[in-house]
């Protein structure tokens, strides 16, 4: 069997194109392209440019036929998938609701800094002297606060990408579309 | 000359099918034996794809209809025929092309004329 059918094969056996279908590609193609150089006629006076890219070729005609399931939608366009988005939110939801909580503890902060961490007994240092682990004064306030702004963000851009006004700005292409 | 060649390519793609369906006019013909009948009318496909994608889209839409015969010698071939929508097409598609290039050759044909004198 000719080369460029045998390619063409191969692909349709990838894109899961029904036996019968492939068989009956093959058998035309193989019988036209045997007609052609018969008759001294190349392979490309008769697929044109596909003479050069049989898979393309392949891919091509078995889709043009509907035999190619539909590939899912392309990510092409940079709109998310609904899913991402989905844990998006959730994740942007979390971190506002931490960083509430730890925005409005001002009083339980101040527990914490009253007693803070320190190692029981300070490894030596590479000198000899030990050294103290100082209280860095962590400002819970303002950490909870930029991450109520950052899920507060995340929410609102979920959101955005959600409604139905970006889906007409981003069309989702279907196969076949120009 | 690239972009000639690029634009001769874009005025069959529209085309092509329409090109097709003509030929289904003289008879049945297998996906070789159109090739020939349309490099008989002088319009050779190379270089401009395969008609092979194309009359699998035909077969689809319902535009073309199907059947196992016998060639000259060879394998059974895949015989394909207009059918009465494919007919409908053709015309309508023929009406269309017409009416596109009258408007485009009352533009150009200006532009014609002086380039001969």
């Amino acid at each position: 069997m000719n080369e460029f059918v045998e390619e063409c094969r191969r692909e349709w056996r990838r894109l899961r194109v029904p036996d019968p279908i492939a068989n009956e590609m093959a058998a035309d193609l193989q019988a036209d392209l045997d007609e052609a150089a018969s008759e001294g006629v190349s392979a490309e006076a008769v697929l044109g440019t596909a003479a050069f890219d049989a898979r393309s070729f392949a891919a091509s005609w078995a889709a043009e036929r509907g035999f190619v399931e539909p590939q899912p939608p392309s990510r092409v366009d940079g709109s998310p998938r609904r899913s991402h988005l989905l844990a998006g939110f959730a994740v942007s939801v979390v971190v506002a609701i931490v960083g509430l909580a730890l925005a409005s503890v001002r009083t339980g902060v101040s527990v914490v800094q009253a007693k803070p961490f320190r190692f029981a007994s300070p490894p030596a240092a590479p000198g000899g002297k030990p050294f103290a682990i100082h209280d860095a004064g962590v400002a819970f306030p303002e950490i909870g606060l930029i991450l109520l702004l950052v899920g507060i963000a995340g929410v609102v851009l979920s959101l955005v990408y959600w409604s139905p006004w970006v889906v007409r700005i981003h069309p989702r292409r279907r196969p076949g579309d120009r | 000359m690239a972009v000639g060649e690029s634009r001769h390519t874009q005025f069959l793609r529209g085309v092509l099918d329409l090109c097709l369906l003509a030929v289904m006019e003289d008879g049945p013909a297998y996906g070789y034996e159109m090739t020939k009948r349309l490099r008989d009318r002088g319009l050779a496909i190379v270089g401009e794809g395969s008609i092979y994608p194309l009359l699998g889209r035909l077969e689809r839409e319902g535009l073309v209809e199907t059947y196992r015969g016998a060639s000259n010698g060879g394998p059974p071939r895949k015989y394909y025929r207009a059918s009465a929508e494919g007919r409908r097409a053709l015309t309508a598609g023929v009406s269309e092309w017409r009416a596109a290039r009258d408007a485009v050759d009352a533009v150009l044909g200006l532009v014609e004329t002086e380039a001969a004198a």
